[in-house]
This record gives C-alpha cells, structure tokens and sequence, in this order.
C-alpha cells in the first residue's frame, strides 16, 4: 500500500513523515526545505493488522498547478503513480490558506485522510476547529495530529484512518475539475468561487478567540528581528554568539577529549610497530592515515556544536527573518527573495542547498542562485575555518563571522555582475514568503540534526579523507623514480613536483608554497582535506590543544610551521572558502542549472572571485600592516585586471542585449 | 613479517573505504558523507524546461 504525503509548505510533512517512518529527513521551519520526494515504511508499531504501508514525503505545493519544479514533482507524483490514499497535511494554524489545496486533492477521486497538524499550536491560542463538521463538510476522515510529540500525538489514528480509507470511492467536495484550464478567465472565476466555498468551511468550523489581525508579541519581535538594517547587526551578534560558543568555549572543551583518543591511538599503534617496521609503511599508516584523518575528526567536536545551535536558530523561527532581512538587498541585485534559503540551507552543506534552487521559478535567478550558494561556508569548510582561526588569530569568534558575512557580500557583488552578464539588469521581483511562528526550539530536532551532519563527517573522514591523505602521504613519500625522498629533499617529491606549478600562481597571494597549493587542490575533492593535508605534508599529528592551539607533540607552534603571516593566512583561508566548492557540489550545480555555459562560467567566476579577493586582502592587508605591498604584487595585479577585464567585457555585451531588450539604440 | 603485516592493514583500510564509497555510490549517494545531500537522483527528478520563465 502506498501512501502520498502531500500538503502546503512548512505544514509539516517531513515532521510527520519522519515521526510515522522512523527516518530522520532534514526538517526546517520555513517553507521550501524538501524539494524531492522521499520514501519510508509507516511503523509497524503505528499499523493493526499486517499491511505493509510506503508513505512517500512531496514537496510542499499550495496548488496542483505546478508554479515551481518542485511542485510539480508532487502534482506528477499523483497523476502517474496513483498512490492508494493521500494524507494531507493541513496546517491548522492556517486552515483557510490550507483548504484549497485539499479541495483540489479531493476531486482527484483518490481517498484523502487529512491530518490537521500543528493541532496543539491553535489549543494555545484557545483556537478550536470542529472536526467532526470539517470531515463532514469535504467528505473525508480528519484527523488531529502533533508530529512533535511522542505520546498522544493522533499518528495512530491517522494510519488506521488510512487503512480504512484505501479503495473507498473520494467524493469531491468543491467540483472545479471541469473547468477549461486555457481559459483563464474561467480558471480565475473558479479559484474565486473556491476561495469562497473554503472561506465558508472555515467559518463554519473554526472559532478564534484571538484575531489573526490582532497585534502580538510576535509581531513585536518580528519589528525589531525582521527590519531592514536593525534585523542586520542582530544577525551579526547572533551569528558571532554561535562561532564563540561553538569553537571558544564549548567546543573545544569536547575536543580535548576527542584529541586525546586520537592521541592515544596515534601513540598505541606507533607502539605496536615498534622499529622493525619500514619508516615508510610506518609514516603512511601513522601520519597519512591516523595523523591525517584525526586532524579533521579532530575539529568534530566544534562543528557538532556549531550545528547544534544553528538547528535551535532554525527550528525556533529565526533563519526565516533572516531570510527577509535579506531579501530587501537580494531584490535589488536581481536575486529572488527566495534565494536566501537554498543560501541558508547552504550553510550546513552546499548541494541540498543548490538543489534547494529548485524553488526558484525565474532560470536566470535559479542559475545565478546555484552558482551563488557555495559562497555561504558550508559544514566541510568549518574545520579549515577552525584552523585558520584558531592557529593564526587569537579571537576565533571573528573570524568565523565574518566568513559568513564575506560571503553574503560576495553573494551580493556577484549578483551584480551576474544580472548585467545576463543582460536582466531591469528585471525585478517579488518575494512572498510565510513567516512561520517563533516557538521554543526542539532540542530532541536539534540532537537528531547535530548526530545526523556528525554522522556524515566521520563517514567522509573514513573513506574520502582517509583515501586523500593515503595517497598524499605516498606522493608525498616517493619521487617519480618511486625512490623514497630523502630528509630535506622533500621538494623532489611528486606531490611537491605537481603542486609546485600551483604554487606558483599562488604566490601573489602571499602562499605560493607547494604544500599549501597541494591542500588546496585536495580541498576540491573535499574541504575537510585541506586539514588533513596540511597535517600530512607539514607532518602534524593534530591542530588542537585547547590551551594553546598549539602542536601538542612538540613545541614548534603550528603557525611556526606552516609559516604564514596572519595576512597571508586570512588569505588562504578565504581563497580555500571563496573558490569552487568540491567536486560533489560542482555535480549538484550542473544538475540544477542543466546548461554547460552556466556551469563552466560559473567556476571560472567562483575562481576569479576567489583569487581577486584572496589578492586583495593579502596585498592590502600587507600593506596596512607593513607599510609595503607584499610579494609579487606586480604580476598579481596583472592577475586580476585581467580578470576584472573579462568581467567589465561580458558585462557590456550584457548591457548591449538589455538595451535592445528595452528598445534602445546604443 | 612486521612489514607484510602492515601492508595487509593498510590495504584492509583503504579497502574498506573504497567498498564504502562503491557501495554508497550504487545506491545512487550524489556526495559520500554529506548531509541530507547523499540518496537523491544524480540529476534533478522535475522538468525545469516546463518551468522556465523569464519574469
């Protein structure tokens, strides 16, 4: 039996579906977050009887006129897989807005079940809905439900419900389905006539004591969280408390711990081998893969942490303001207002937030959004974040903050350049978004959200990782004669022969050293393995020591051996982050943007971006702090003019075809 | 004897990792260890040409 969840957006069908499967999908609390259909078993324990029930989770969708692609994977779900029965998720905070979709469902002839979700957010606001009228108004079970609580929750009312309801003829409530769709006058008259007969419903079965228009306290916040430049250094102080939380306080209080594990691994295992072993199968087996993997699993901890909180900003209501604050600035470079949440979402890991363009109904703003997103500092960029911070600058808040924010500048210059290459610089748009309400964040979410991305950290630390610095350790071992590098002729290596030509272009940057150009070119494949190349070819064991952000074996202090300027190092560090993203996520922008031109302008653009600001920061930090440009300023700047060139060029063709568009002669 | 043993574990390791990845790609994993961004189609399972607007 099969069963389709289908609903408004941020109804809360993942949190239903999650809570009838047993599955931990991504939730968030705005709208937009799942943009593919997933499939789960329904709970044996939830089900009487032995049937085996497949629910399939949709896309939120608030008509079934498809308006965006994600819609229409939930409108053709329905046309051409004939699911047994739909429940349909009803936000019952919002029941008037939610009825029109259900009566579109219901004239499909499929049985509906509707789950009346969020029932507990209206007993607060002393909200009441007959649901016995209700079910009798649109001919279908109705069925009261929390998704967010264990106990008394609906959910096995709901699949008994469904059980029952499978192969009962549907009758439709609201007949609109004979209506000619190419007229669109009729379909109008008819949306029209719709509204009315739900508007009718509502009154008869809800009774509100506190008005919707009435102010409240959460209007209040959203007045002062929301507002157009007041809602900005709020972000900044929020987003300053998470990073000093996460990688000053707590955070590294739980590294210690982990790091001393790894330690004493490191330790037992290089007991075991003793001296009979090879240095050489030795040192890869010590250094390439305990030391290498360790490194970044080091940095666990912080990033747990990190994604910890952010998950409580989600769930209690806040990234949606966020999103709106945003939104003034993002129309005004040509971006969707919807842009900001495949952003945010980017922010844990850059391809569900590139696929999370989907939502974006206008290509040029889809496109532009997916090359844009990878921008935002994603999870696999936190541990080199991390290091940088806390290796080269003693207060590590800032630096993680302002990541972020250089980011969203970059975001914002970028579409810029990007809405004049297009030749759309006069094209405008509208964002319409529901502000879900604020509510006292789920910690268990929280939990599930910080144990899931953890999950996933140590699995890449275990296979691509672990595979990387395997094979960074045996080039970095060997010559091209697979002789072993004798001490101090590490230069000869292979890793140290290809990354070398790297380094080159690297060195008007301030880092042209080849074993920085080789963990940056690692950091494609994956950004945690710039960490753990950096542990490999220097020969760390691991970054943290909570006292110091010191080597904890040795006393040569990390920086020390790297040998950085704090300059150069914000360099790297923003070069590693404002470049391409890996190689999985290059994978994810040529899904959504389904055009070749886009895709290798769009890493071209990510790479001159990258470079020109790495530039600039290292040159112009240089000069701030010495009193003198630093090296190779000259061909650098060479560089980027050049690259500025090419930008300034496709920006006047891009001009020359908006002009036309607007009837203009030039 | 040391050195054969040694060789064995690091292949076992790295052997392990690749099953990993294979097994995981097999499975249709866009990115192995990312969150919420691994079991999904490789390419987008909605039709953007019947979407596209230039509004």
């Amino acid at each position: 039996m099969k069963v389709a969840l289908m609903g408004n957006p941020n109804s809360g069908k993942t949190t239903l579906f999650n809570a009838i499967t047993g599955k931990t999908e991504h939730v968030g609390n705005w709208a937009g977050v799942t943009v593919e259909k997933k499939e789960g078993r329904i709970k044996k324990s939830l089900i009487k009887g032995n049937t085996e029930i497949l629910a399939v989770d949709l896309p939120g969708a608030y008509s079934m006129s498809p308006f965006s692609s994600e819609e229409s994977v939930t409108s053709d779900f329905v046309k051409n897989e004939n699911p047994d029965v739909i429940i349909n998720i009803v936000d019952a905070t919002n029941l008037s807005r939610s009825l029109f979709f259900t009566t579109q469902l219901l004239e499909l002839g499929i049985p509906v079940v509707i789950a009346l979700n969020k029932s507990d957010l209206n007993k607060k606001k002393a909200t009441m809905i007959n649901v016995e009228v209700l079910s009798k108004r649109l001919q279908c079970p109705v069925v009261e439900t929390i998704s967010t609580v264990r106990s008394k929750n609906g959910l096995e009312e709901l699949i008994s419900a469904v059980v029952n309801a499978k192969g009962k003829e549907q009758q439709a409530a609201f007949d609109g389905a004979a209506v000619n769709l190419a007229d669109k006058t009729e379909v109008e008259a008819s949306d029209k006539k719709r509204f009315e007969f739900v508007k009718t419903i509502v009154s008869e079965v809800e009774n509100r004591k506190v008005s919707s228009s009435k102010q409240t306290s959460q209007d209040v916040a959203d007045r002062i969280l929301a507002h157009k430049w007041l809602g900005i250094p709020i972000f900044a102080a929020v987003m300053w408390a998470v990073f000093s939380i996460s990688q000053t306080y707590v955070g590294p209080f739980f590294a210690d711990t982990l790091v001393g594990w790894i330690d004493g691994l490191y330790g037992w295992v290089e007991g075991l081998l003793g001296e009979g072993v090879s240095p050489v199968l030795s040192s890869i087996l010590l250094d390439g893969i305990i030391g290498g993997v360790g490194a970044v699993v080091g940095f666990l901890p912080l990033i747990m942490v990190l994604f910890f909180l952010l998950a409580l900003l989600e769930d209690c209501g806040y990234m949606a303001r966020v999103a709106v604050v945003m939104d003034s600035f993002f129309k005004k470079v040509g971006l969707s207002g919807k842009s900001i949440i495949p952003m945010i979402i980017g922010t844990g890991c850059a391809i569900p937030g590139i696929m999370a363009t989907r939502t974006i109904k206008n290509e040029r703003q889809r496109r532009t959004t997916a090359m844009l997103t990878p921008f935002m500092p994603c999870g696999a960029k936190l541990p080199v974040i991390a290091l940088f911070s806390g290796v080269f600058f003693n207060d590590a808040a800032w630096v993680g903050t302002s990541m972020y924010f250089i980011g969203i500048l970059l975001i914002i210059i970028g579409a810029l350049i990007l809405v004049r290459i297009t030749g759309e610089k006069n094209a405008r748009s509208f964002f319409i978004m529901e502000l879900p309400e604020y509510k006292f964040p789920s910690i268990k979410r929280a939990v599930i959200e910080m144990l899931s991305r953890a999950k996933a950290f140590i699995i890449k630390a275990g296979t691509i990782i672990l595979l990387c610095n395997t094979v960074v350790q045996i080039m970095q071992t060997f010559d091209w004669k697979l002789q072993v590098v004798a001490e101090g002729a590490e230069n000869t290596s292979i890793l140290a022969s290809i990354a070398s030509p790297f380094a080159i272009l690297l060195i008007p940057l301030g880092f042209g050293v080849w074993q920085l150009a080789a963990a940056a070119v690692t950091g494609f494949i994956a950004k945690e393995n710039v960490v753990g190349t950096l542990a490999v070819v220097y020969g760390i064991t691991n970054f943290i020591d909570t006292e110091e952000l010191a080597l904890i074996e040795g006393a040569t202090n990390v920086s020390d051996v790297i040998g950085l300027t704090s300059v150069a190092a914000l360099a790297y560090l923003m070069f590693n982050l404002f470049t391409p993203p890996c190689f999985a996520a290059i994978g994810a922008m040529n899904a959504e943007m389904e055009n070749k031109k886009w895709l290798w302008g769009g890493i071209a653009f990510q790479l001159g971006m990258g470079y020109t600001v790495s530039f600039i920061t290292y040159q112009i930090g240089t000069l701030l702090t010495t009193g003198a440009f630093g090296t190779a300023f000259l061909p650098g700047l060479i560089a980027v003019c050049a690259i500025a060139g090419v930008v300034v060029y496709f920006m006047r063709l891009g001009n020359v075809k908006a002009n036309k568009k607007m009837g203009l002669s030039v | 004897m040391g050195n054969i043993i040694v060789i064995l574990i690091i292949l076992a390791i790295v052997a392990v990792a690749i099953a990993k990845i294979v097994i995981e790609k097999r499975k249709g994993a866009k990115c192995i260890g990312c969150p919420h961004g691994g079991a999904s189609n490789s390419r987008c399972s909605c039709n953007h040409s019947d979407n596209k607007s230039k509004g």
